[in-house]
Protein backbone atom coordinates (compact mmCIF):
# COMPACT_ATOMS: atom_id res chain seq x y z
CA UNK A 1 0.00 0.00 0.00
CA UNK A 2 2.69 2.71 0.74
CA UNK A 3 4.53 1.89 -2.04
CA UNK A 4 1.86 2.57 -4.47
CA UNK A 5 0.75 5.64 -2.19
CA UNK A 6 4.49 7.10 -3.29
CA UNK A 7 4.48 6.19 -6.80
CA UNK A 8 1.15 7.66 -7.04
CA UNK A 9 2.10 11.06 -5.89
CA UNK A 10 5.54 11.63 -7.77
CA UNK A 11 3.27 10.64 -10.36
CA UNK A 12 1.05 13.24 -9.83
CA UNK A 13 3.13 16.22 -8.58
CA UNK A 14 6.03 15.99 -10.51
CA UNK A 15 5.31 16.64 -14.16
CA UNK A 16 3.84 20.06 -13.15
CA UNK A 17 6.77 21.01 -11.34
CA UNK A 18 9.07 20.00 -14.52
CA UNK A 19 7.68 21.83 -16.54
CA UNK A 20 7.63 25.00 -14.40
CA UNK A 21 11.26 24.30 -14.05
CA UNK A 22 11.62 23.69 -17.65
CA UNK A 23 10.38 27.37 -18.66
CA UNK A 24 12.57 28.92 -16.33
CA UNK A 25 15.82 26.83 -17.03
CA UNK A 26 15.23 27.44 -20.76
CA UNK A 27 15.22 31.48 -19.92
CA UNK A 28 18.49 30.66 -18.41
CA UNK A 29 20.12 28.61 -20.84
CA UNK A 30 19.35 31.24 -23.46
CA UNK A 31 20.35 34.10 -21.79
CA UNK A 32 23.14 32.21 -21.18
CA UNK A 33 24.29 31.19 -24.67
CA UNK A 34 23.28 34.95 -26.11
CA UNK A 35 25.82 36.10 -23.31
CA UNK A 36 28.65 33.60 -24.71
CA UNK A 37 27.71 34.56 -28.12
CA UNK A 38 27.76 38.75 -27.17
CA UNK A 39 31.44 38.14 -25.89
CA UNK A 40 32.44 36.40 -28.27
CA UNK A 41 31.65 38.84 -31.34
CA UNK A 42 32.93 41.60 -29.07
CA UNK A 43 36.07 40.39 -27.44
CA UNK A 44 37.65 39.89 -30.91
CA UNK A 45 37.19 43.73 -31.51
CA UNK A 46 37.61 45.31 -28.44
CA UNK A 47 41.14 43.70 -28.66
CA UNK A 48 40.51 41.24 -25.83
CA UNK A 49 41.74 38.59 -27.61
CA UNK A 50 43.25 37.89 -31.35
CA UNK A 51 40.11 37.64 -33.91
CA UNK A 52 42.57 35.70 -36.14
CA UNK A 53 42.62 32.49 -33.64
CA UNK A 54 38.97 33.05 -32.34
CA UNK A 55 37.09 34.72 -35.19
CA UNK A 56 33.36 35.99 -34.53
CA UNK A 57 29.52 34.15 -34.75
CA UNK A 58 29.31 36.72 -37.19
CA UNK A 59 31.91 35.48 -39.57
CA UNK A 60 31.56 32.15 -38.92
CA UNK A 61 27.98 32.84 -40.08
CA UNK A 62 29.42 34.45 -42.99
CA UNK A 63 31.44 31.48 -43.67
CA UNK A 64 28.73 29.14 -43.51
CA UNK A 65 27.10 30.74 -46.46
CA UNK A 66 30.03 30.50 -48.27
CA UNK A 67 30.62 26.54 -47.79
CA UNK A 68 27.14 25.57 -47.79
CA UNK A 69 26.89 27.70 -51.35
CA UNK A 70 30.15 26.32 -52.58
CA UNK A 71 33.48 24.29 -51.22
CA UNK A 72 32.03 21.37 -52.25
CA UNK A 73 30.31 20.72 -49.32
CA UNK A 74 27.87 18.53 -50.20
CA UNK A 75 30.58 16.02 -51.89
CA UNK A 76 32.50 16.37 -48.60
CA UNK A 77 29.35 15.55 -46.44
CA UNK A 78 28.25 12.61 -48.55
CA UNK A 79 31.80 10.89 -47.95
CA UNK A 80 31.77 11.22 -44.61
CA UNK A 81 28.13 10.07 -43.96
CA UNK A 82 28.47 7.21 -45.98
CA UNK A 83 31.79 5.86 -43.68
CA UNK A 84 29.38 6.85 -40.86
CA UNK A 85 26.73 4.71 -42.25
CA UNK A 86 28.15 1.93 -43.38
CA UNK A 87 30.29 1.27 -40.54
CA UNK A 88 27.61 1.58 -38.31
CA UNK A 89 25.28 -0.80 -39.96
CA UNK A 90 27.84 -3.27 -40.17
CA UNK A 91 28.63 -3.17 -36.26
CA UNK A 92 24.81 -3.26 -35.66
CA UNK A 93 24.37 -6.39 -37.32
CA UNK A 94 27.24 -7.81 -35.64
CA UNK A 95 26.92 -6.49 -32.40
CA UNK A 96 23.19 -7.27 -31.37
CA UNK A 97 23.28 -10.76 -32.07
CA UNK A 98 26.75 -11.83 -30.15
CA UNK A 99 25.74 -9.49 -27.35
CA UNK A 100 22.52 -11.78 -27.75
CA UNK A 101 24.48 -15.11 -27.27
CA UNK A 102 27.03 -13.56 -24.65
CA UNK A 103 23.95 -12.81 -22.76
CA UNK A 104 22.54 -15.95 -22.71
CA UNK A 105 24.97 -18.31 -22.85
CA UNK A 106 27.44 -18.29 -19.78
CA UNK A 107 30.47 -20.18 -21.86
CA UNK A 108 30.22 -17.81 -24.65
CA UNK A 109 30.22 -15.02 -21.98
CA UNK A 110 33.36 -16.31 -19.84
CA UNK A 111 35.50 -17.10 -23.36
CA UNK A 112 34.59 -13.78 -25.10
CA UNK A 113 33.88 -11.37 -22.07
CA UNK A 114 38.01 -10.41 -21.23
CA UNK A 115 38.94 -9.68 -24.56
CA UNK A 116 35.58 -7.68 -25.13
CA UNK A 117 36.08 -5.68 -22.34
CA UNK A 118 39.65 -4.99 -23.25
CA UNK A 119 38.69 -3.63 -26.00
CA UNK A 120 35.29 -1.79 -24.37
CA UNK A 121 37.33 -0.06 -22.30
CA UNK A 122 40.39 0.96 -24.30
CA UNK A 123 40.78 3.08 -27.04
CA UNK A 124 39.89 1.09 -30.03
CA UNK A 125 41.22 4.38 -32.46
CA UNK A 126 44.77 3.19 -31.45
CA UNK A 127 44.04 0.75 -33.87
CA UNK A 128 43.57 3.97 -36.59
CA UNK A 129 47.14 3.48 -37.91
CA UNK A 130 47.29 -0.11 -38.46
CA UNK A 131 44.07 0.13 -39.99
CA UNK A 132 45.23 2.30 -42.52
CA UNK A 133 47.83 0.48 -43.17
CA UNK A 134 45.59 -2.85 -43.70
CA UNK A 135 43.13 -0.84 -45.63
CA UNK A 136 44.78 2.08 -47.00
CA UNK A 137 43.90 5.95 -46.63
CA UNK A 138 40.69 5.94 -48.20
CA UNK A 139 37.28 4.93 -46.76
CA UNK A 140 37.43 1.34 -46.00
CA UNK A 141 39.72 2.63 -43.00
CA UNK A 142 36.95 5.03 -41.68
CA UNK A 143 34.54 2.52 -42.01
CA UNK A 144 36.69 0.19 -40.07
CA UNK A 145 37.14 2.46 -37.53
CA UNK A 146 33.62 3.56 -37.15
CA UNK A 147 32.54 -0.13 -37.05
CA UNK A 148 35.28 -0.86 -34.29
CA UNK A 149 34.07 2.35 -32.04
CA UNK A 150 30.53 1.27 -32.14
CA UNK A 151 30.73 -2.17 -32.15
CA UNK A 152 31.95 -2.69 -27.97
CA UNK A 153 29.00 -0.75 -26.48
CA UNK A 154 26.36 -2.09 -28.59
CA UNK A 155 27.29 -5.84 -27.22
CA UNK A 156 27.98 -4.99 -23.95
CA UNK A 157 24.86 -3.11 -23.68
CA UNK A 158 22.90 -5.69 -25.46
CA UNK A 159 24.51 -8.13 -23.19
CA UNK A 160 23.69 -6.38 -19.66
CA UNK A 161 19.89 -6.46 -21.36
CA UNK A 162 19.57 -9.90 -21.55
CA UNK A 163 21.20 -11.07 -17.91
CA UNK A 164 18.93 -8.43 -16.48
CA UNK A 165 15.89 -9.97 -17.56
CA UNK A 166 13.36 -10.10 -15.24
CA UNK A 167 13.78 -13.39 -13.32
CA UNK A 168 10.21 -13.35 -12.21
CA UNK A 169 8.76 -12.94 -15.69
CA UNK A 170 10.63 -15.80 -17.04
CA UNK A 171 9.55 -18.37 -14.27
CA UNK A 172 6.36 -17.21 -14.56
CA UNK A 173 6.36 -18.13 -18.31
CA UNK A 174 7.78 -21.15 -17.79
CA UNK A 175 5.24 -22.68 -15.45
CA UNK A 176 2.68 -21.32 -18.09
CA UNK A 177 4.64 -23.73 -20.57
CA UNK A 178 6.60 -20.87 -22.45
CA UNK A 179 9.12 -22.19 -24.37
CA UNK A 180 12.87 -20.84 -24.78
CA UNK A 181 12.25 -19.58 -28.19
CA UNK A 182 8.67 -18.00 -26.77
CA UNK A 183 10.88 -16.36 -23.30
CA UNK A 184 13.40 -14.87 -26.00
CA UNK A 185 11.04 -13.68 -28.47
CA UNK A 186 8.54 -12.24 -25.41
CA UNK A 187 10.36 -11.31 -22.76
CA UNK A 188 13.97 -10.99 -23.25
CA UNK A 189 13.56 -9.37 -26.71
CA UNK A 190 11.30 -6.18 -25.26
CA UNK A 191 12.80 -6.09 -21.74
CA UNK A 192 16.34 -5.43 -23.75
CA UNK A 193 15.23 -3.03 -26.04
CA UNK A 194 16.01 -0.11 -23.91
CA UNK A 195 19.29 -0.95 -22.82
CA UNK A 196 20.42 -2.05 -26.52
CA UNK A 197 18.96 1.61 -27.36
CA UNK A 198 21.29 3.07 -24.35
CA UNK A 199 23.79 0.77 -26.05
CA UNK A 200 23.41 2.27 -29.73
CA UNK A 201 23.65 5.75 -28.09
CA UNK A 202 26.94 5.76 -26.77
CA UNK A 203 28.28 4.40 -30.17
CA UNK A 204 26.75 7.06 -31.89
CA UNK A 205 29.20 9.34 -29.86
CA UNK A 206 32.09 6.71 -30.68
CA UNK A 207 30.66 6.56 -34.32
CA UNK A 208 31.00 10.19 -34.84
CA UNK A 209 34.28 10.54 -33.11
CA UNK A 210 35.45 7.49 -35.51
CA UNK A 211 34.67 9.31 -38.84
CA UNK A 212 36.24 12.81 -37.61
CA UNK A 213 39.70 11.14 -35.60
CA UNK A 214 39.84 8.78 -38.67
CA UNK A 215 39.59 11.82 -41.18
CA UNK A 216 41.70 13.78 -39.03
CA UNK A 217 44.51 11.35 -39.45
CA UNK A 218 44.81 10.82 -43.23
CA UNK A 219 42.22 11.51 -45.69
CA UNK A 220 41.53 12.41 -49.50
CA UNK A 221 37.95 14.27 -49.06
CA UNK A 222 35.29 14.35 -46.08
CA UNK A 223 34.25 16.24 -42.98
CA UNK A 224 37.75 15.32 -41.13
CA UNK A 225 39.82 16.69 -44.29
CA UNK A 226 38.14 19.98 -44.52
CA UNK A 227 38.61 20.56 -41.04
CA UNK A 228 42.31 19.51 -41.29
CA UNK A 229 42.27 21.47 -44.34
CA UNK A 230 41.34 25.03 -42.72
CA UNK A 231 42.84 24.41 -39.47
CA UNK A 232 46.39 24.50 -41.14
CA UNK A 233 45.34 27.63 -43.18
CA UNK A 234 44.23 29.33 -40.06
CA UNK A 235 40.52 29.65 -41.70
CA UNK A 236 38.84 29.57 -38.32
CA UNK A 237 35.60 30.87 -39.19
CA UNK A 238 35.40 28.07 -41.83
CA UNK A 239 36.98 25.11 -39.45
CA UNK A 240 33.99 26.38 -37.10
CA UNK A 241 31.46 25.86 -39.42
CA UNK A 242 32.64 22.28 -40.58
CA UNK A 243 32.73 21.47 -36.83
CA UNK A 244 29.32 22.80 -36.06
CA UNK A 245 28.17 20.28 -38.90
CA UNK A 246 29.55 17.54 -37.01
CA UNK A 247 28.10 18.94 -33.75
CA UNK A 248 24.76 19.21 -35.08
CA UNK A 249 24.97 15.46 -36.82
CA UNK A 250 26.03 14.20 -33.33
CA UNK A 251 23.46 15.79 -31.55
CA UNK A 252 20.43 15.21 -34.10
CA UNK A 253 21.12 11.65 -34.01
CA UNK A 254 22.02 11.05 -29.94
CA UNK A 255 18.48 13.30 -29.48
CA UNK A 256 16.18 10.86 -31.55
CA UNK A 257 17.81 7.85 -29.78
CA UNK A 258 16.73 9.69 -26.92
CA UNK A 259 13.80 10.33 -27.84
CA UNK A 260 13.02 6.84 -28.78
CA UNK A 261 14.49 5.44 -25.81
CA UNK A 262 11.60 7.44 -23.60
CA UNK A 263 9.31 6.39 -25.81
CA UNK A 264 9.85 2.67 -25.04
CA UNK A 265 10.29 3.37 -21.14
CA UNK A 266 6.75 4.53 -21.25
CA UNK A 267 5.39 0.84 -21.21
CA UNK A 268 7.94 -0.18 -18.81
CA UNK A 269 7.25 0.70 -15.29
CA UNK A 270 9.52 1.79 -13.09
CA UNK B 1 27.08 -22.66 -2.11
CA UNK B 2 30.39 -21.42 -1.68
CA UNK B 3 32.19 -24.06 -3.35
CA UNK B 4 30.07 -23.77 -6.71
CA UNK B 5 30.83 -19.95 -6.04
CA UNK B 6 34.32 -20.46 -6.27
CA UNK B 7 33.88 -23.33 -9.33
CA UNK B 8 32.42 -20.03 -10.87
CA UNK B 9 35.17 -18.02 -10.45
CA UNK B 10 37.92 -20.67 -11.53
CA UNK B 11 36.06 -20.99 -14.73
CA UNK B 12 35.51 -17.63 -15.78
CA UNK B 13 39.77 -17.02 -15.19
CA UNK B 14 40.19 -20.39 -17.02
CA UNK B 15 37.78 -19.82 -19.94
CA UNK B 16 39.20 -16.04 -20.24
CA UNK B 17 42.72 -17.32 -20.13
CA UNK B 18 41.97 -20.17 -23.10
CA UNK B 19 40.30 -17.31 -25.36
CA UNK B 20 43.26 -15.21 -25.05
CA UNK B 21 45.86 -18.12 -25.68
CA UNK B 22 43.44 -18.93 -28.72
CA UNK B 23 43.51 -15.28 -30.19
CA UNK B 24 47.53 -15.47 -29.78
CA UNK B 25 48.05 -18.64 -31.48
CA UNK B 26 45.79 -17.95 -33.69
CA UNK B 27 47.69 -15.58 -34.69
CA UNK B 28 50.77 -17.21 -35.03
CA UNK B 29 49.62 -19.54 -36.84
CA UNK B 30 47.51 -17.43 -39.83
CA UNK B 31 50.90 -16.14 -40.69
CA UNK B 32 53.16 -20.22 -40.25
CA UNK B 33 50.67 -20.93 -42.34
CA UNK B 34 51.12 -18.18 -44.81
CA UNK B 35 47.11 -17.02 -44.64
CA UNK B 36 48.50 -13.52 -43.70
CA UNK B 37 51.49 -11.76 -44.64
CA UNK B 38 53.29 -11.46 -41.68
CA UNK B 39 53.83 -7.50 -42.75
CA UNK B 40 50.16 -6.62 -42.01
CA UNK B 41 49.68 -8.18 -38.88
CA UNK B 42 53.30 -9.17 -37.45
CA UNK B 43 53.40 -12.23 -35.39
CA UNK B 44 53.40 -12.98 -31.31
CA UNK B 45 56.81 -14.04 -31.13
CA UNK B 46 58.33 -11.12 -33.12
CA UNK B 47 56.33 -9.20 -31.30
CA UNK B 48 57.96 -10.87 -27.96
CA UNK B 49 61.11 -10.23 -29.37
CA UNK B 50 60.42 -6.49 -29.74
CA UNK B 51 59.25 -5.97 -26.48
CA UNK B 52 62.79 -6.90 -24.60
CA UNK B 53 64.13 -4.54 -27.74
CA UNK B 54 62.13 -1.17 -26.45
CA UNK B 55 61.89 -1.96 -23.03
CA UNK B 56 65.96 -2.41 -23.14
CA UNK B 57 66.36 0.60 -24.96
CA UNK B 58 64.17 2.39 -22.96
CA UNK B 59 61.77 4.05 -25.43
CA UNK B 60 58.93 1.71 -23.81
CA UNK B 61 59.24 3.58 -20.44
CA UNK B 62 59.49 6.86 -21.74
CA UNK B 63 56.94 7.24 -23.98
CA UNK B 64 54.32 5.48 -21.02
CA UNK B 65 55.93 8.17 -18.87
CA UNK B 66 55.28 10.87 -21.14
CA UNK B 67 51.22 9.45 -22.14
CA UNK B 68 50.83 9.10 -18.40
CA UNK B 69 52.21 12.24 -17.61
CA UNK B 70 49.65 13.89 -19.91
CA UNK B 71 47.05 11.69 -18.81
CA UNK B 72 47.73 13.33 -15.21
CA UNK B 73 47.58 16.86 -16.32
CA UNK B 74 44.18 16.44 -18.35
CA UNK B 75 42.39 14.48 -15.77
CA UNK B 76 43.92 16.16 -12.49
CA UNK B 77 42.26 19.27 -14.07
CA UNK B 78 38.97 17.71 -15.38
CA UNK B 79 38.63 16.36 -11.77
CA UNK B 80 39.04 19.99 -10.29
CA UNK B 81 37.03 21.72 -13.33
CA UNK B 82 34.42 18.93 -13.30
CA UNK B 83 33.82 18.01 -9.36
CA UNK B 84 33.70 22.04 -9.08
CA UNK B 85 31.33 22.73 -11.45
CA UNK B 86 29.32 19.55 -11.23
CA UNK B 87 28.98 20.73 -7.59
CA UNK B 88 27.90 24.07 -8.03
CA UNK B 89 25.23 23.14 -10.81
CA UNK B 90 23.79 20.53 -8.90
CA UNK B 91 23.50 22.55 -5.82
CA UNK B 92 21.98 26.06 -7.78
CA UNK B 93 19.44 25.26 -10.68
CA UNK B 94 20.14 28.42 -12.82
CA UNK B 95 23.65 27.71 -13.24
CA UNK B 96 22.95 24.20 -14.22
CA UNK B 97 20.69 25.79 -16.64
CA UNK B 98 23.41 28.30 -18.15
CA UNK B 99 25.80 25.42 -18.48
CA UNK B 100 23.30 23.15 -19.96
CA UNK B 101 23.59 24.34 -23.55
CA UNK B 102 27.40 24.03 -23.85
CA UNK B 103 27.28 20.24 -21.91
CA UNK B 104 24.94 19.24 -24.43
CA UNK B 105 27.54 20.87 -27.10
CA UNK B 106 30.21 19.12 -25.97
CA UNK B 107 28.02 15.63 -25.52
CA UNK B 108 27.46 15.99 -29.30
CA UNK B 109 30.75 17.44 -30.69
CA UNK B 110 33.52 15.18 -31.06
CA UNK B 111 36.01 17.96 -29.19
CA UNK B 112 39.04 16.19 -31.80
CA UNK B 113 36.77 18.29 -34.32
CA UNK B 114 38.39 21.40 -32.68
CA UNK B 115 41.94 20.06 -32.43
CA UNK B 116 43.06 21.87 -35.41
CA UNK B 117 41.77 25.04 -33.41
CA UNK B 118 44.12 23.93 -30.25
CA UNK B 119 47.01 23.38 -32.70
CA UNK B 120 46.08 27.18 -33.52
CA UNK B 121 46.12 28.32 -30.00
CA UNK B 122 48.21 26.51 -27.89
CA UNK B 123 50.79 24.85 -30.71
CA UNK B 124 52.01 20.95 -31.27
CA UNK B 125 52.77 18.84 -28.36
CA UNK B 126 51.58 18.94 -24.47
CA UNK B 127 49.35 21.91 -24.01
CA UNK B 128 47.04 20.76 -26.86
CA UNK B 129 46.95 17.20 -26.18
CA UNK B 130 46.23 17.98 -22.36
CA UNK B 131 43.54 19.95 -23.55
CA UNK B 132 42.27 17.90 -25.80
CA UNK B 133 42.25 15.36 -23.15
CA UNK B 134 40.95 17.80 -20.17
CA UNK B 135 37.70 18.25 -22.39
CA UNK B 136 37.33 14.14 -23.53
CA UNK B 137 37.33 13.77 -19.37
CA UNK B 138 35.28 16.78 -18.35
CA UNK B 139 31.68 15.75 -19.25
CA UNK B 140 31.23 12.26 -17.13
CA UNK B 141 33.03 13.91 -14.53
CA UNK B 142 30.26 17.31 -14.27
CA UNK B 143 27.66 14.88 -15.43
CA UNK B 144 28.00 11.88 -12.78
CA UNK B 145 28.64 15.13 -10.21
CA UNK B 146 25.99 17.03 -11.12
CA UNK B 147 23.22 14.18 -10.69
CA UNK B 148 24.78 13.04 -7.27
CA UNK B 149 24.35 16.17 -5.31
CA UNK B 150 20.75 16.76 -7.58
CA UNK B 151 19.42 13.54 -6.39
CA UNK B 152 20.08 13.92 -2.95
CA UNK B 153 17.61 11.74 -0.58
CA UNK B 154 14.92 13.59 0.02
CA UNK B 155 13.89 12.02 3.22
CA UNK B 156 17.33 12.87 4.77
CA UNK B 157 17.21 16.34 3.71
CA UNK B 158 13.57 16.87 4.69
CA UNK B 159 14.75 15.17 8.16
CA UNK B 160 17.93 16.87 8.35
CA UNK B 161 16.02 20.19 8.39
CA UNK B 162 13.42 19.85 10.41
CA UNK B 163 16.64 19.13 12.73
CA UNK B 164 17.75 22.84 12.34
CA UNK B 165 20.09 21.62 9.53
CA UNK B 166 21.39 24.75 7.08
CA UNK B 167 21.80 24.17 4.01
CA UNK B 168 25.44 24.23 4.11
CA UNK B 169 25.03 21.31 6.53
CA UNK B 170 23.05 19.62 4.03
CA UNK B 171 25.31 20.17 1.19
CA UNK B 172 28.50 18.88 3.21
CA UNK B 173 26.56 15.84 5.47
CA UNK B 174 24.32 14.49 2.91
CA UNK B 175 24.78 15.84 -0.62
CA UNK B 176 28.17 15.24 -0.67
CA UNK B 177 28.67 11.70 0.90
CA UNK B 178 25.93 10.84 -0.81
CA UNK B 179 26.81 11.50 -4.16
CA UNK B 180 30.60 9.75 -3.97
CA UNK B 181 29.91 6.91 -4.97
CA UNK B 182 28.21 8.54 -8.65
CA UNK B 183 30.77 10.86 -8.49
CA UNK B 184 33.51 7.63 -8.23
CA UNK B 185 31.64 6.33 -11.49
CA UNK B 186 32.00 9.28 -13.06
CA UNK B 187 35.91 9.17 -12.50
CA UNK B 188 36.05 5.94 -13.96
CA UNK B 189 34.17 6.92 -17.15
CA UNK B 190 36.33 10.56 -17.02
CA UNK B 191 39.61 7.89 -17.06
CA UNK B 192 38.93 5.83 -19.83
CA UNK B 193 38.07 9.15 -22.06
CA UNK B 194 41.03 11.31 -20.78
CA UNK B 195 43.33 8.17 -22.11
CA UNK B 196 41.49 8.12 -25.54
CA UNK B 197 42.33 11.64 -25.75
CA UNK B 198 45.95 11.63 -24.58
CA UNK B 199 46.33 9.00 -27.20
CA UNK B 200 44.16 10.20 -30.23
CA UNK B 201 46.06 13.31 -29.45
CA UNK B 202 49.35 11.74 -29.67
CA UNK B 203 48.54 10.24 -32.63
CA UNK B 204 48.38 13.78 -34.68
CA UNK B 205 51.41 15.58 -32.95
CA UNK B 206 53.85 14.60 -30.45
CA UNK B 207 57.42 14.28 -29.83
CA UNK B 208 56.74 11.44 -27.33
CA UNK B 209 54.33 9.24 -26.25
CA UNK B 210 52.62 5.64 -27.11
CA UNK B 211 49.84 7.23 -29.22
CA UNK B 212 53.00 9.27 -31.16
CA UNK B 213 55.31 5.58 -30.82
CA UNK B 214 51.95 4.12 -32.87
CA UNK B 215 51.55 6.71 -35.52
CA UNK B 216 55.56 7.02 -35.85
CA UNK B 217 55.82 3.38 -36.50
CA UNK B 218 52.74 3.44 -38.74
CA UNK B 219 54.39 5.78 -40.87
CA UNK B 220 57.49 3.56 -41.51
CA UNK B 221 55.12 0.38 -41.91
CA UNK B 222 56.47 -1.43 -38.75
CA UNK B 223 53.76 -3.09 -37.41
CA UNK B 224 56.08 -5.17 -35.44
CA UNK B 225 57.28 -1.83 -33.46
CA UNK B 226 53.51 -1.05 -33.40
CA UNK B 227 52.28 -3.56 -31.48
CA UNK B 228 54.13 -2.70 -28.22
CA UNK B 229 52.51 0.79 -27.93
CA UNK B 230 49.11 -0.84 -28.80
CA UNK B 231 49.37 -2.99 -26.37
CA UNK B 232 50.67 -1.14 -23.90
CA UNK B 233 47.51 1.22 -24.07
CA UNK B 234 45.51 -1.19 -23.67
CA UNK B 235 46.95 -2.86 -20.38
CA UNK B 236 46.94 0.77 -19.01
CA UNK B 237 43.35 1.09 -19.93
CA UNK B 238 42.03 -2.04 -18.19
CA UNK B 239 44.78 -1.37 -15.29
CA UNK B 240 43.25 2.37 -14.57
CA UNK B 241 39.78 1.23 -14.79
CA UNK B 242 40.16 -1.88 -13.07
CA UNK B 243 41.42 0.23 -9.93
CA UNK B 244 38.75 2.69 -10.10
CA UNK B 245 36.22 0.11 -10.22
CA UNK B 246 37.71 -1.36 -6.99
CA UNK B 247 37.58 2.55 -5.33
CA UNK B 248 33.90 2.20 -6.72
CA UNK B 249 32.95 -0.92 -5.19
CA UNK B 250 34.61 0.33 -2.04
CA UNK B 251 33.31 3.86 -1.95
CA UNK B 252 30.10 2.46 -1.84
CA UNK B 253 30.39 -0.53 0.89
CA UNK B 254 29.07 1.69 3.99
CA UNK B 255 25.80 2.46 2.25
CA UNK B 256 22.99 0.13 3.55
CA UNK B 257 21.12 -1.32 0.87
CA UNK B 258 17.40 0.11 0.69
CA UNK B 259 16.00 -2.33 -1.16
CA UNK B 260 14.21 -5.56 -0.28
Amino acid sequence: MAMTDTSATSAVTSPPRRTFRLERSTTVSILAVAAFLILWEIAPSMGWVNGRFTSQPSLVVLAALDVFRSDNFLFHAQISLTEFVLGFALALVISVPLGVVLGTSKTARYLIDPPLMALYIAPTLVLLPILVIWLGIGMASKVAVVFLGALFPIVVNTMAGMREADAKLIRAARSFGASKLDVFVRILVPGSLPSILTGIRLAIGRAVLGVVVGELFVSQAGIGHQLDTYGSAMRIDRLLVYAFVVSIFGYALTLSVRLLEARIRTWRPE
Amino acid sequence: MNMIEFYHRRQAIILGFVSFATIVITWQLVVDFGLVNAFFISTPGAVWKELFVQAGDGSLLKNTLATLYGFALALGMAVVVGVGLGMVAGWFRDVEAALDPFIWFKYSTPTVAFYPLFVAWLGYGLPTIVAISFLFALTPIYANTLSGIKNVDRDLKRAATSFGATPLDIFLRIALPGSIPVIVAGLRLGVGRALTGVVVAELFGANAGLGYAIAFYAQKLQTTRMMIPIVAVVLIGVLLTQILSYIEQRSDVWRVSHDD
